[in-house]
């Protein structure tokens, strides 16, 4: 052994110093913290002014009670829960591809979830007996079943969840011939265009209660393995060979973690349509910030993309209120100009 | 050492006083390839516990096939390793994690701190759930003191240089408290001193500890201070033995289709370069 | 020299002959200006014409030159004869080489559409005409009108929609006392809400309504939900696919109007006369009224 450690003799007794749980658990707190302030404000933004807003908290009557605890309150819930998802989602991408620009679309669940829709709202205007169907469905219940079948197609065409370079790929093709088929659909049937838009560019708009529920479940369900997994994340990212020498069931991890990604993600499309960037900006704010492990990525992603989808339904329904914007524009613009300042700061540290 | 090394290597322990000792690994009629290719044609050999085992020869020769197979991490064509005396494929895999511990050739890229990289090593003791009890804590320190890696233990794995980046994985190795140690390149981007370093650890969790080490190395004379050699060239198995069996066979000259001039001094075997004369590529011998 | 007194009787002739000629000449020769701010010159009214507007091709048959149509879009579907006619495309993949090949006299189309430039190069004439509002339909009678000669008829036209747009808005307003209802029109589930300044926005006023989007905010503007809770429209219109589920959305449950299920859903044709400012207005209107009528409270 170099005898050149001057320190190795301080370190001899006493915990190993590694935790830094104290910086991990201020950036939590944060985190939460800016949720609560959100949600506060998000109760008094909307088609009423702030003082009108503020006035209803405190004498409220009838109509703003319906419109605060019936419509503000369950969208900005809603809204936290779908970005949370998208953050988990996103977090779980990366760290099974090993590819920090992985998101939870990458299966070809945008398309899927697209072509549902699509074919929901064919449905509807082609017969009474469709009409009945698509009703029980509904958008959302389309969206999710287009999700969940293209990510069978996906894992279909790649023959198994084993090679992840094969299963990208499959995604993408699988992406882009639902995409197509998506497209030729529309053209036949051009009316459809506006209302796809709107799914297509996201919207909290018609988040109740029950969709805030559904999407608290969904994440309930998911988060639960996604922590007790993490520590495979860990391992695999020292590459596949030495996670397998460890002890680690690749086919498991791949086939859990794929499928909490495909639910997380399918549930939050259903609920709020397509929404970009929240699944790729979450988990890369939580790594530029603090170091941490999967398990901390984990919640982390969720807590940070919970918070991210929050302020952009905020922007959305203020910014030219009472009009309102797709949330999907936002995110969209919000994720673009943070990815730009990433790659500034990281070309100047070069 | 610990008691199940001890037992592993077949050294009375307080539990068992007198014990058979199985060869730790050995091979029987492995057919090793990849792809059409096929590396390494019905080979046999043992390798016993408490001993370092250096596997040379040229580039595509299969030495990382050959650990690779001997770690699990690839089946072969045909032909059975055995480890402990049962076949590999008997071992579940939780099992096979505590016995054999692998250190790849080129380690991907990970966020973590070099800590938390030492402590995935336990990840076959402890599972899932990182819990880390008094025990991994001795173990990861040991390891990271052992490689001189304790004093980063905080810092992110990215921030540390080359060497101290295999330093501290050659950590997370150690951590796992194996009594089989697989090394496919151990010395890469070390300078000489912890090249030296890494080749003492080496030694004495054989000598020392009773491990069984098998390391792919690419420097002659280093490799040449392992106990034994298993030289592969290019047509296959040149031989396995020990040292001087090797230098008295010449057995490294086959391998790699040249003259390898090793001289002695003092006690320790070196390769000394030709620097004049026909280059490698002839297939003269002379 | 009677030879030369009957060749200066000839040559008067002839040039009488030329003037009335010239003259019947600059009576039908005229130049119009179009939306594009073109003028375009009609030596005389076009014979073979062809459409790329649902409402210019209702106009034009409305004028009795239904019979000089060659070719109209894919989406004119009235008159039933029209449906016969070959299609040349939608509002944005018109299809150049259809239309060049029917050899049309004047292509009609709206100021937006991005043919026009490629059927200048190919030397087909082509008019270019705004539909968005309630003062196009007026104009546009006249100025179809003054193009395929039936300026008369025209004018016929326009005066009995004008009666009849004044008719049913007192109608309305005789049969309710006070103001008339507030109502929300939904375009689209996003939703998207049609605008006073839009045409069905016209309409409503025209008929009394008032309307719970202001001005301020667009022709069709994507709102907020929240809104519609917030303004408590009495009717809404909606299309019927979409009506069954307005109860769903949060805080809808509560308004009146979807309580009691006061509605108004058309069927297409007359969804059509709502979106093609065209010589069917009137028809529109009266749907609105009715449908007001019977379920407004």
């Amino acid at each position: 052994m170099s005898a050149a450690h001057p320190d190795l003799a301080v370190l001899q007794d006493g915990p190993l110093p590694i935790d830094q749980g104290s910086r991990v658990f201020y950036w939590l707190a944060a985190c939460v913290a800016t949720t609560a302030l959100l949600t506060g404000a998000s109760l008094v933004v909307g088609t009423s002014s702030f003082e009108t807003s503020l006035g209803w908290l405190f004498a409220p009557d009838a109509q703003s009670a319906v419109i605060l605890w019936q419509i503000r309150l369950p969208r900005t819930v809603g809204a936290w829960s779908a970005g949370a998802l998208l953050g988990l989602a996103g977090a779980i991408a990366q760290g099974l591809f090993r590819n920090p620009l992985a998101e939870p679309y990458l299966l070809g669940t945008a398309s899927g979830a697209a072509l549902g829709v699509t074919l929901c709202l064919l449905g509807a205007d082609a017969s009474i007996g469709a009409l009945a169907w698509t009703a029980k469905l509904g958008v959302t219940g389309a969206a999710c079943i287009g999700a969940c079948a293209a990510i069978a197609l996906t894992i279909l065409l790649s023959r198994g969840v084993l090679q992840t370079a094969n299963l990208l790929l499959s995604g993408i093709v699988v992406a882009f011939l639902l995409s197509a088929v998506t497209s030729l659909l529309l053209l036949a049937k051009p009316d459809l265009w506006r209302s796809m838009q709107s799914f297509l560019l996201g919207s909290t708009g018609f988040l109740s209660w029950n969709g805030a529920a559904l999407l608290g479940i969904v994440l309930g369900i998911c988060v639960l393995p996604s922590i007790l997994l993490s520590r495979g994340l860990d391992a695999l990212s020292l590459g596949e060979d030495t996670a397998q020498s460890l002890g680690l069931s690749l086919p498991m991890l791949r086939l859990t973690l794929l499928a909490v990604l495909s639910l997380a993600t399918a549930a939050a499309v259903g609920q709020v349509g397509i929404v970009g960037f929240v699944g790729l900006v979450a988990p890369h704010l939580v790594r530029e910030t603090i170091t941490v492990n999967h398990r901390q990525l984990l919640i982390g992603a969720a807590l940070c993309g919970g918070a991210l989808l929050q302020a952009a339904d905020l922007v959305s329904r203020w910014i030219i209120h009472p009009a309102e914007l797709p949330v999907g524009a936002v995110t969209a613009v919000v994720g673009g100009i943070y990815l730009v300042v990433l790659l500034w700061r990281r070309s100047r540290h070069d | 050492m610990t008691d199940r090394a001890r037992a592993f290597a077949g050294r009375p322990t307080a539990a068992s006083p007198t014990t058979v000792r199985p060869a730790a690994l050995s091979a029987d009629g492995l057919t090793l390839g990849y792809g059409s290719r096929t590396v390494l044609q019905d080979i046999t050999f043992d390798i016993q516990s408490g001993t370092w085992t250096a596997i040379v020869g040229p580039n595509g020769s299969g030495k990382s096939t050959l650990l690779r197979a001997l770690a699990g991490l690839a089946t072969p064509r045909a032909g059975t390793i055995a480890l402990r005396g049962r076949p590999l494929g008997q071992w579940s895999r939780r099992e096979r994690a505590r016995e054999l511990a692998w250190l790849a050739q080129d380690s991907g890229t990970t966020n973590l701190t070099a800590a938390e990289v030492v402590g995935l090593g336990r990840f076959a003791h402890s599972g899932w759930l990182s819990s880390r009890k008094a025990e991994d804590d001795a173990a990861m320190r040991r390891a990271m003191l052992a490689t001189g890696s304790l004093p980063w233990a905080a810092r992110r794995v990215t921030t540390l240089s080359g060497g101290e980046r295999q330093r501290v994985l050659l950590a997370r190795v150690l951590a796992v408290e194996a009594p089989v140690l697989l090394l496919d390149e151990p010395t890469t981007h070390l300078d000489p001193p912890h090249q030296q370093d890494i080749a003492r650890i080496l030694r004495d969790q054989a000598h020392g500890c009773g491990v069984c080490v098998v390391s792919a190395i690419h420097d002659l004379s280093l490799a040449l201070t392992a106990d034994r050699l298993i030289v592969l060239g290019t047509a296959g198995l040149i031989g396995h033995g020990t040292v001087k069996e090797a230098l008295n066979g010449d057995w490294l000259s086959t391998a790699f289709r040249t003259h390898v001039d090793i001289v002695e001094l003092a006690g320790v075997y070196l390769w000394r370069p030709a620097l004049a004369g026909a280059t490698s590529s002839s297939t003269e011998t002379p | 020299m009677s030879s030369s007194i009957g060749n200066r009787r000839r040559g008067q002739g002839f040039i009488a002959a030329l003037l009335s000629f010239g003259l019947a000449l600059a009576a039908h020769a005229s130049i119009v200006r179009d939306d594009l701010g073109r003028d375009v010159r009609f030596a005389e009214p076009p014979r073979r014409i062809i459409t790329l507007l649902p409402s210019i091709t209702e106009t034009v048959c409305a004028l009795g030159a239904c019979d000089r149509l060659v070719a109209t879009d894919r989406y004119s579907d009235w008159p039933v004869a029209v449906r016969a006619l070959p299609k040349a495309g939608g509002l944005d993949d018109a299809q150049v080489e259809l239309i060049v090949s029917l050899k049309p006299d004047l292509v009609i189309l709206s100021r937006s559409q991005r043919i026009t430039d490629r059927l200048a190069d190919l030397g087909i004439a082509s008019f270019a005409l705004e539909t968005d509002r309630y003062s196009d339909i007026e104009h546009n009678i006249d100025v179809l009108g003054q193009i395929l000669g039936t300026s008369e008829r025209a004018a016929e036209l326009n005066d009995s929609i004008a009666a009849r747009v004044r008719a049913i808005g007192d109608a309305a307003r005789a049969a309710r006392a006070g103001e008339g209802p507030r109502v929300y029109f939904e375009v689209d589930r996003a939703p998207y809400a049609a605008g006073p300044t839009s045409f069905i926005g016209e309409l409503l006023a025209r008929v009394g309504a008032r309307n719970i989007v202001t001005a301020d905010l667009g022709a069709f503007p994507k709102l907020n939900p929240e809104y519609v809770v917030r303004y408590e429209p009495d009717v809404i219109f909606v299309s019927a696919t979409d009506a069954p589920s307005l109860a769903e959305r949060p805080g809808w449950d509560k308004l009146r109007a979807v309580k009691e299920h006061r509605f108004c859903s058309f069927p297409p044709e007359i969804r059509d006369t709502l979106v093609r400012p065209g010589p069917r207005v009137a028809d529109g209107m009266q749907a609105i009224a009715d449908c007001l009528a019977r379920v407004a409270p």
